[in-house]
C-alpha cells in the first residue's frame, strides 16, 4: 500500500521532521518498506501558457512560444521573453495553460529510473529550437494517458507557478507493509492511517463530520423504483445503495489535486465516476461500485428492478469489466439484478452494466461482505485489486453509508434520486474494561489513568475511568478490539513499546534436554572421526522411495507439493543421503562418510494421543569409497566404537529379508540388525548392488541407522567399565585360531573373553587379522592378547594353562 | 547363479531375440497399419525386457557372497581406519542451534523439540486462529492427503509445552521453554528463500511476568549470543496468537559488521493471547505469559556472512568442509 504524507498531513498537523515521522510510524503502527522521497521529483516543472502555436505542415508538430513566467534559466527567449518549445499532442493550442518540464528538470517518468531522463534543448526537424518539453499526463507520472499534454485550469493558475506547489506534490510516499495490519481495516484508508499517525504523536484527531455515523441522514425518496435483498446475512452485513440522476454531461479537463492524490497512491485517474469511488476508497477503506442504473433494469428485465445478493452459483456465469468470463463458484458471493449475475462483489463488476459517456443514471454500490468468501473468490480467479484487498481485510460496516453520501458530494453533476440501505443485523458499539492495574502488570510500564485515557481518546475511543478501572467504547471502524489486551495494546503501541524498559526476571538454569545432549554427543564423535554432517530435506521424490525400495504407500504424501522431487515424507534418512553422494562424487571426493540426524516419519509408527503421526528420530549414516570393495567393516567401526562410547551393550544379528521394509535398501545377507536389551535398534550393512548402481555409487557403499529414542533410552550417562590396570607384570601374546570358513567372528572372540574373564584376569584382547589361504575351507583369526592377575605375578605355569585353554577356542 | 535362473533369463532372452525378428516385418505392413504394430511390440518388447531385468536382480541377489557381519575386517582384508578427523563436521546450523540451546538453558529455559508433522489444531486453532481465517492462508502451509501439517513455525509446539509444564505453575514457578525445530513453508527457493528452515520457539508464563520481562529475556539472550551490550527497538506486529504483538529487532552487532542505527529484524513476539492460555487449560486471569519465535538460518548466515541460503540442506561437502573440525 502507498500512503502519501502530504495527504495525511491534511488530517493531521505534523510537526516533527518527515525522517523522525517514518522512524515513529515504523515503530508503532507497521513496517514501512521504504519512503520514498519525492520531494524533488518535480522540480524545475512549472505551469506556462501557450502564447503561440503553429502547426508545422506535413508534421505532427507544433511550434510554440510559451510564458513561464521568467522561471527558467538556460533557455533562450524571444522579444517577449517567451520560450520556443515544440510540442506533438494534438490538444495543445493557444491560450491554455499546460505543465512544461524545464531544460535540466527530469522527466518524473524516470523519477525511479537508474539514469533518469534529464530534458534539455533538443533541435527539431533540424531546424527548430525545443526547449523542455510540455508533458502529458503518463511523463508526469500523473497516469496513462499519452494523447496529449495536461491541461490546466487557468482559473487557478499563473504562468510560472511552481508545478510541485500547485499539486502539493512535494511529497513522501510510504511504502506500507500490508501483512502486518491485517488485523487492522481501519488503516486501509488515508483518514484512518491518518488517526494513528495523530495517536502515535499525542494529538487529538477528529474524524471529519461526514464520515461519523450519527451524522448520515437518509432521506429516502421513493420515486425511483429499486429494492435489495440479502440472501444471507453472514455473507453480506450491509448493503447501501443510492440512486444518482445526471443532471450535465461531465466533463473533465483540468488536472486535479485529486488526480495526483490517486497517482501517488498507485491508481491511474480514469473517469469522474470511476475516480469518485476510487478517491473514496483510498481516502476511507470502503471500496465503492457503480453501475449504470439503466443497464442493470435491463439486465433484470423486470418491472420491479431488485438488488439481489446471494451466493454464486457453481457454473453460472459473468462477463467480467476487463473482458474476461468467468465461472462463478458457490463460496462468490454475487450481484444480481432481479437474479441475474452483474457483477462479483467485491473483486469486479460486470460488463453488462458497466459505467459509459452515455450513462444518465448510477447506482451506487457501498457494502460490506465476508472476508472469507472474498478470500477465496480473490484466490479462485486470481484478483488482487485495491478493493479486493481493502474488502479481505474486513471492512467494517458502519461506514459503507456515510461513504456512499460523501460521493454523492463530490459528484457535482449528478443530484441524489433516491437512497436504499439494507443493514439487518446491524451491530452495537463494543464496551470493553480493563484496569490500570492489569494494564501497569502486563506492560510493566507506570500509566497513570490520565495518560491512559489521553491515549485512546486521541484515537477517538470514548472513555469512562472510575476507581482504577476504564471502560472503553470502541469506535465502529476498530473491528479488532474485543477483550482487555486489545486495549492494552493500544497503549502499549501508541506510546511505544521501545518505552518500557527491559527488565530480566530472576532464573534458574534448565537441566539439559537429553536428546540434543545425545545428539550433540553423537555429532562429536562422529565429525572428529572424520565423518560430515549434512542436513537434507523431509520431502523426497516418489521415485526415491521405489529406487530404494520403500513402499511409497507407507509415506504420508504432501498434496500442494513445490515439486514431485519434493512429495513424499521421507521413511528414513539413508535414502537421502545416497541422493547426495553422487554429486559430492563428481565434484572430486572419492571416500568419505555422511550423517544427519532427523525426524522421519512413515504411516507403520501409527499416531499419539491427538491422533499426530509419531516422529521417529534417526541417526543416518552413508560410507562411500570409490577405492574398496566393501565399506561394511569400517561402517561397522564408526557403529560400533559409538555404542561404546554411549555405554551400550549390543549385539550383531542376521538380518532377515528387507523386501518392502523402510529398511530394503541393505543387502540381506551382508547386512546385520543391531540388537540391544531385546530389540532391534537399527540397521547395519551394505547397500543392494542395485541400490548402489541406481545412485551411481561404488559398489560396497555402506550404512547404518539408529533409532535415537532407543539410544536415549539405553546410553549409559555414567558408565562403569573395567579400567583397572593391573601392579603385576602382564603377559603379552599373539595367538592364531584356525576355525571352519563359516564360523563367526564373533563366537571365537566372545570364547576367548570368556575364558579371560572366568580366569579373573585383567586384559586387552583385539584381532589383528583374519587370513584365508586360497580355497581353503578353514580361515585363521589372529587375536594380540595382553593379560594380568590382578592379585599376583602369574607363574609361567598359570599362563601356559590360560593359552592352552585359549587355543581351544573354536 | 543358480541353473534355474540362467534358464529363465536364457529363455527371456530368446523370446526377446524372436520379437525382434516379428518386428522386422513392420516393411511388409500397410503404412496405415504400421503405426498400431509398432505400438503393440513395443509394448511387449518393453515387458519382456522388465522381466529379464527383475531376473537378473534376482540372480544378483542369489550371487551375492554372504559376510561375516561380526567380523572387524574382511578376510585377507585390512583392519579398517577411520577417515582422517580434520575432513569431519558439524552441520553449522546444528552448532549454531547447540549455542542457542545452550543459552536458553543457562538462563532457566527447558528444551522441548518441535515435531515436523503436525495437524490443523496445534498449527493453527489451538493458537487462536479463526476458523477459515486468511491468516491461515499467509502461513503457505504444506499438507498430506490427511490434512497433516509440515509445521509452519514451531508455535505449533505452544499448546503442547504450556500442557505439560502447567504443574510448574501451581509449584509457584514459571514455564519456560525454548522449541527448536525444523519447519516448512510453500515457497520457492532462491538465495533468500527456502522452504525448509529452522526456528526457535520461546515460551514464558508466570503470574507475574510483563511485557518488560519480555524485552529483557530477549535482549539477555542476544546480548549472551553476541557476547556483547545490545541496543533494541521493536515495532508492532501481528499473530492472532499474541496480544499485543511485536517485532524484535536488535542494533546489528559490531561483530558481524554492524554500524550504529543498522536495525535486524529478529524475531516475532508477544504477550499470549488469553484464548492460547485458555485452550491450554491456564487461567488468563491468574496467569499471564509471553512467547517468541526467531529463525535460525539467518543467524548462522549473518555469523558467517553466507549469502546463499540454499547451502544448508545441499548436502555439498565443499560447502560443509568450510565448518571442518
Amino acid at each position: 500500500m502507498l500512503i502519501s504524507l502530504n495527504w495525511i498531513k491534511k488530517y493531521v498537523d505534523i510537526d516533527i521532521e518527515n525522517d523522525e515521522l517514518v522512524k515513529l510510524i515504523g515503530a508503532r503502527l507497521v513496517e514501512v518498506e521504504e519512503a520514498i522521497d519525492q520531494t524533488h521529483k518535480y522540480d524545475k516543472i512549472y505551469a506556462v501558457q501557450v502564447k503561440y502555436c503553429e502547426a508545422i505542415d506535413g508534421t505532427h508538430l507544433h511550434l510554440c512560444k510559451i510564458d513561464d513566467g521568467g522561471k527558467a534559466t538556460d533557455v533562450e527567449r524571444d522579444e517577449n521573453g517567451y520560450v520556443q518549445v515544440m510540442c506533438g499532442a494534438p490538444n495543445v493550442h493557444e491560450g491554455m495553460f499546460a505543465a512544461w518540464i524545464a531544460p535540466g528538470a527530469i522527466v518524473p517518468q524516470t523519477f525511479r529510473d537508474e539514469e533518469p531522463f534529464k530534458i534539455g534543448m533538443r533541435k527539431m526537424l533540424k531546424k527548430y529550437d525545443s526547449y523542455g518539453m510540455m508533458a502529458g499526463a503518463d511523463e508526469l507520472d500523473l497516469g496513462d494517458d499519452h494523447t496529449g499534454i495536461v491541461e490546466l485550469n487557468p482559473e487557478s493558475t499563473k504562468p510560472g507557478d511552481d508545478f510541485a506547489k500547485l499539486f502539493e506534490l512535494d511529497d513522501i510516499i510510504l511504502d506500507i507493509e500490508n501483512k502486518s495490519l491485517t488485523h487492522r481495516p481501519d488503516t486501509f484508508g488515508i483518514i484512518g492511517f491518518a488517526r494513528e499517525v495523530a495517536g502515535i504523536l499525542g494529538k487529538q484527531f477528529t474524524t471529519p463530520d461526514w464520515l461519523k455515523l450519527d451524522n448520515c441522514k437518509l432521506d429516502s425518496n421513493k420515486n425511483v423504483k429499486l429494492d435489495i435483498e440479502i440472501a444471507d446475512g453472514q455473507l453480506c452485513p450491509r448493503y447501501t445503495a443510492l440512486v444518482l440522476d445526471s443532471e450535465a454531461p461531465s466533463e473533465k479537463k483540468y488536472l486535479s489535486l485529486q488526480d495526483t492524490l490517486l497517482a501517488r497512491s498507485g491508481m491511474r485517474p480514469i473517469d469522474p465516476i470511476v475516480d469518485a469511488t476510487n478517491y473514496l476508497m483510498l481516502l476511507t477503506g470502503q471500496p465503492l461500485h457503480a453501475f449504470d442504473y439503466d443497464k442493470f433494469v435491463a439486465v433484470g428485465g423486470s418491472k420491479t428492478p431488485k438488488i439481489i445478493v446471494r451466493a454464486a452459483k457453481n457454473g453460472e456465469k459473468l462477463e467480467l469489466l476487463d473482458g474476461k468470463e468467468i465461472e462463478l463458484i458457490e463460496s462468490d458471493i454475487v450481484i444480481t439484478s432481479n437474479d441475474k449475475p452483474v457483477a462479483l462483489a467485491g473483486a469486479m463488476g460486470g460488463k453488462n452494466t458497466e459505467i459509459d459517456a452515455n450513462t444518465k443514471r448510477v447506482i451506487l454500490e457501498s457494502a460490506t461482505f465476508s472476508l472469507y468468501n472474498l478470500r477465496k473468490t480473490q484466490m479462485a480467479h486470481g484478483i488482487f485489486s485495491e478493493a479486493i484487498t481493502r474488502f479481505t481485510k474486513g471492512q467494517p460496516a458502519g461506514q459503507s453509508l456515510p461513504v456512499a453520501l460523501q460521493f454523492v458530494e463530490m459528484l457535482k453533476n449528478f443530484k441524489l434520486a433516491a437512497a436504499f440501505d439494507q443493514y439487518p443485523g446491524a451491530v452495537q458499539p463494543e464496551h470493553v474494561a480493563v484496569s490500570l492495574d492489569q494494564i501497569n502488570t502486563l506492560l510493566g510500564a507506570d500509566f497513570s489513568m490520565k495518560e491512559i485515557e489521553k491515549t485512546l481518546q486521541n484515537v477517538e475511543f470514548d472513555t469512562t475511568a472510575e476507581k482504577g478501572k476504564i471502560t472503553v467504547t470502541v469506535p465502529y471502524w476498530r473491528t479488532d478490539i474485543h477483550i482487555a489486551e486489545d486495549i492494552i495494546e493500544e497503549i502499549g503501541r501508541l506510546n511505544g513499546f521501545d518505552n518500557i524498559s527491559p527488565v530480566l526476571p530472576l532464573h534458574a538454569t534448565a537441566d539439559p534436554n537429553p536428546l540434543f545432549a545425545l545428539k550433540s554427543k553423537i555429532r562429536n564423535f562422529l565429525s572428529s572421526r572424520g565423518a560430515n554432517e549434512v542436513l537434507t530435506y523431509s520431502f523426497v521424490h516418489g521415485d526415491l522411495l521405489k529406487k530404494v525400495g520403500q513402499n511409497p504407500e507407507n509415506s504420508y504424501r504432501i498434496v500442494n507439493s513445490i515439486s514431485p522431487d519434493l512429495q513424499y515424507i521421507r521413511q528414513s534418512i539413508v535414502p537421502s543421503l545416497l541422493d547426495k553422494s553422487y554429486g559430492n562424487l563428481r565434484a572430486g571426493y572419492d571416500k568419505f562418510a555422511l550423517f544427519e540426524m532427523n525426524q522421519v516419519y512413515s504411516r507403520e509408527n501409527g499416531a499419539d494421543e491427538d491422533g499426530v503421526p509419531n516422529p521417529t528420530h534417526q541417526l543416518g549414516f552413508l560410507l562411500v569409497d570409490s577405492k574398496s570393495q566393501s565399506s561394511y567393516y569400517l561402517a561397522k567401526k564408526y557403529l560400533t566404537q559409538l555404542l561404546e562410547k554411549l555405554g551400550i551393550k549390543y549385539s550383531l544379528d542376521e538380518l532377515e529379508s528387507t523386501q518392502n521394509a523402510p529398511h530394503a535398501y541393505y543387502e540381506a545377507k551382508r547386512s546385520a540388525t543391531i540388537n540391544a536389551d531385546g530389540r532391534c535398534i537399527g540397521y547395519l550393512g551394505e547397500l543392494k548392488t542395485s541400490v548402489s548402481r541406481s545412485f551411481k555409487l561404488p559398489q560396497g557403499a555402506a550404512a547404518f541407522e539408529l533409532k535415537l529414542e532407543d539410544l536415549l533410552a539405553l546410553a549409559q550417562d555414567v558408565q562403569t567399565k573395567d579400567r583397572r590396570i593391573s601392579q603385576y607384570p602382564s603377559v603379552s601374546r599373539d595367538i592364531t585360531l584356525e576355525v571352519p570358513l563359516a564360523q563367526k567372528y564373533a563366537t571365537i572372540e566372545q570364547g576367548l573373553r570368556a575364558i579371560l574373564e572366568d580366569a579373573g584376569l585383567i586384559y586387552r584382547l583385539g584381532a589383528t587379522s583374519i587370513y584365508r589361504q586360497g580355497d581353503a575351507d578353514t580361515k585363521k583369526l589372529s587375536f594380540h592378547i595382553e593379560f594380568a592377575s590382578p592379585e599376583k605375578t602369574m607363574t609361567k605355569t598359570e599362563i601356559q594353562a590360560i593359552m592352552e585353554k585359549l587355543e581351544q577356542v573354536k | 547363479m543358480s541353473s534355474v535362473e540362467e534358464s529363465k533369463i536364457a529363455s527371456l532372452k530368446a523370446q526377446l531375440k524372436q520379437l525382434n525378428q516379428e518386428y522386422a516385418k513392420i516393411k511388409e505392413l500397410p503404412a496405415e497399419k504400421r503405426a498400431d504394430f509398432g505400438k503393440e511390440m513395443n509394448l511387449k518388447k518393453q515387458k519382456i525386457m522388465a522381466e529379464i531385468a527383475e531376473a537378473e536382480a534376482a540372480a544378483a541377489e542369489i550371487d551375492v557372497e554372504a559376510l561375516d557381519i561380526t567380523a572387524p575386517c574382511d578376510t585377507n582384508g585390512q583392519m579398517p581406519e577411520f577417515l582422517t578427523a580434520d575432513f569431519g563436521s558439524q552441520h553449522p546450523l546444528m552448532t549454531e542451534l547447540d549455542r542457542v540451546m545452550s543459552i536458553y538453558q543457562s538462563m532457566g529455559f527447558d528444551i522441548v523439540e518441535s515435531r515436523q508433522l503436525d495437524d490443523e489444531y496445534h498449527m493453527f486453532d489451538s493458537l487462536n486462529f479463526a476458523k477459515a481465517h486468511p491468516a491461515r492462508d499467509s502461513y503457505d502451509t504444506f499438507r498430506t492427503e490427511e490434512g497433516f501439517i509440515p509445521p509452519a513455525h514451531t508455535s505449533t509446539m505452544q499448546n503442547r509445552v504450556l500442557k505439560a509444564y502447567k504443574h510448574k505453575l501451581d509449584e509457584g514457578q514459571a514455564i519456560a521453554v525454548a522449541v527448536p525445530g525444523r519447519v516448512y513453508r510453500n515457497e520457492d527457493l532462491d538465495a533468500t528463500h527456502e522452504h525448509t528452515f529452522y526456528q526457535c520457539e520461546g515460551v514464558y508464563v508466570s503470574e507475574t511476568c510483563t511485557l518488560g520481562n519480555m524485552l529483557g529475556i530477549l535482549r539477555e539472550f542476544f546480548e549472551k549470543y553476541y557476547g556483547q551490550k545490545l541496543n533494541i527497538a521493536t515495532q508492532p506486529g501481528y499473530f492472532p496468537f499474541t496480544e499485543p504483538s511485536l517485532e524484535f529487532k536488535i542494533e546489528k552487532p559490531a561483530c558481524i559488521g554492524g554500524k550504529k542505527g543498522d536495525f535486524l529484524e529478529m524475531l516475532g513476539c508477544g504477550m499470549i493471547h488469553p484464548n492460547v492460555l485458555k485452550m491450554a487449560g491456564i487461567d488468563p486471569s491468574k496467569y499471564h505469559g509471553f512467547a517468541w519465535g526467531g529463525g535460525i538460518d539467518r543467524l548462522v548466515m549473518l555469523r558467517y556472512q553466507l549469502d546463499d541460503v540454499r547451502h544448508f540442506e545441499s548436502g555439498k561437502l565443499d560447502f560443509l568442509k568450510e565448518f571442518s573440525c
